[in-house]
């Protein structure tokens, strides 16, 4: 989060995080928080994407620290999980609540 | 939320939009609602003999019977706490399999402790009532109903409900709560004497969620 987002009359969008406020991480970030633990091919299904373009998100994610990244087995095969980080969840409702405010702003007449 | 759309503007409402779609789909795929429904429709059927050969039967040579529902309280505490477990596992494995976890353990606690509720009501009125014989206003009745296994697995399907935010299954529960509580029996039974009396109802309560769980399997098979 940015530090204009604790001004109290800033424009919603100054406080926009690049990290969440993006699609596809938007997506991981909802998946999971209502998931709590989602497998990787999961995340590959619903948001359609690469392999190669989901492990590029979740780098950015797990970075930043809003999700965390378990590599483990099932059985013979390896299996990727997910879970979101108490920092990932309060960024998401950040974000859902920024969006919000924003869609607010834009629709109040003569704003 | 598509690779294409990632690429198709931040427009808020698009997001937010795109994030309620997300998450309405990953609830789907969290529900197993049609097994949790199977599970209590076959443990109700099975506490049919239970509670017709466990009855204890004392009748007066005037022809008037005083009743304990003994096979009721033998068999449901355990079949309920073994339906809980069974249907706890069955969500896990199934959302595991679809590459999810599962928020059912809340509904399987509220279930056990429910389960425990109505032990524990139904052995204080089995040793109260014996020697304190009381007619009870209806309204008390359709409490006792509430407490007793039928009702408090509907009770519980209300907190599945609302963890699933399912509102077939909460709008199923309540139709369910009201054949149950009311009691939508079609005054079969009344005057089949205290053996057969019970027989009706259960019957019914179990069709009812058998029916549910066809109705959320079929749901569930349309939606794939």
């Amino acid at each position: 989060m940015t530090a204009e987002a604790g001004i109290p009359d800033a424009h919603p969008v100054t406080g926009l995080d690049d990290v969440v406020h993006q699609r596809v991480r938007l997506g991981i970030l909802t998946i999971t928080h209502e998931a709590r633990r989602v497998e990787f091919g999961y995340l590959k299904a619903q948001l359609e994407l690469t392999a190669g373009n989901l492990s590029q998100h979740l780098g950015v994610l797990e970075t930043a620290g809003l999700v965390e990244v378990e590599k483990g087995y099932a059985g013979r095969r390896g299996r990727t999980w997910i879970t979101l980080t108490a920092a990932g969840s309060a960024a998401l409702a950040a974000e859902i609540g920024r969006l919000k405010l924003l869609i607010a702003r834009v629709e109040t007449p003569g704003d | 939320m598509t690779t294409e759309s990632v690429s198709a503007g931040d427009d808020p409402r698009r997001l937010l939009s795109d994030v309620h779609a997300l998450a309405r789909r990953v609830r789907v795929d969290q529900r197993v609602t049609w097994v949790a429904l199977l599970v209590l429709a076959a443990v109700t059927f099975v506490g049919i003999p239970f509670d017709w050969f466990g009855m204890k039967l004392d009748c007066a040579p005037d022809g008037s019977c005083a009743f304990a529902r003994r096979g009721v309280l033998y068999y449901w505490p355990v079949a309920l706490l073994v339906a809980y477990a069974a249907i706890a596992f069955c969500y896990r494995r199934a959302a595991r399999a679809r590459g999810v976890d599962t928020r059912v353990l809340p509904y399987a606690v509220t279930g056990a402790a429910l389960t425990a509720l109505f032990t524990a009501a139904w052995i204080a009125a089995a040793l109260y009532f014996p020697t304190h014989p009381t007619r009870f206003p209806e309204w008390a009745l359709v409490f006792d109903r509430l407490i007793t296994p039928w009702g408090t697995i509907g009770v519980a399907l209300l907190v599945l409900a609302r963890l699933e935010r399912n509102l077939a299954l909460l709008g199923f529960t309540l139709v369910y709560l009201a054949v149950v509580l009311v009691p939508v029996d079609f005054g079969w039974g009344e005057d089949w004497g205290p053996r057969t009396m019970f027989l009706p109802q259960q019957v019914i309560n179990g069709v009812v969620l058998l029916l549910g769980a066809v109705g959320f399997a079929i749901a569930r098979r349309r939606q794939r």
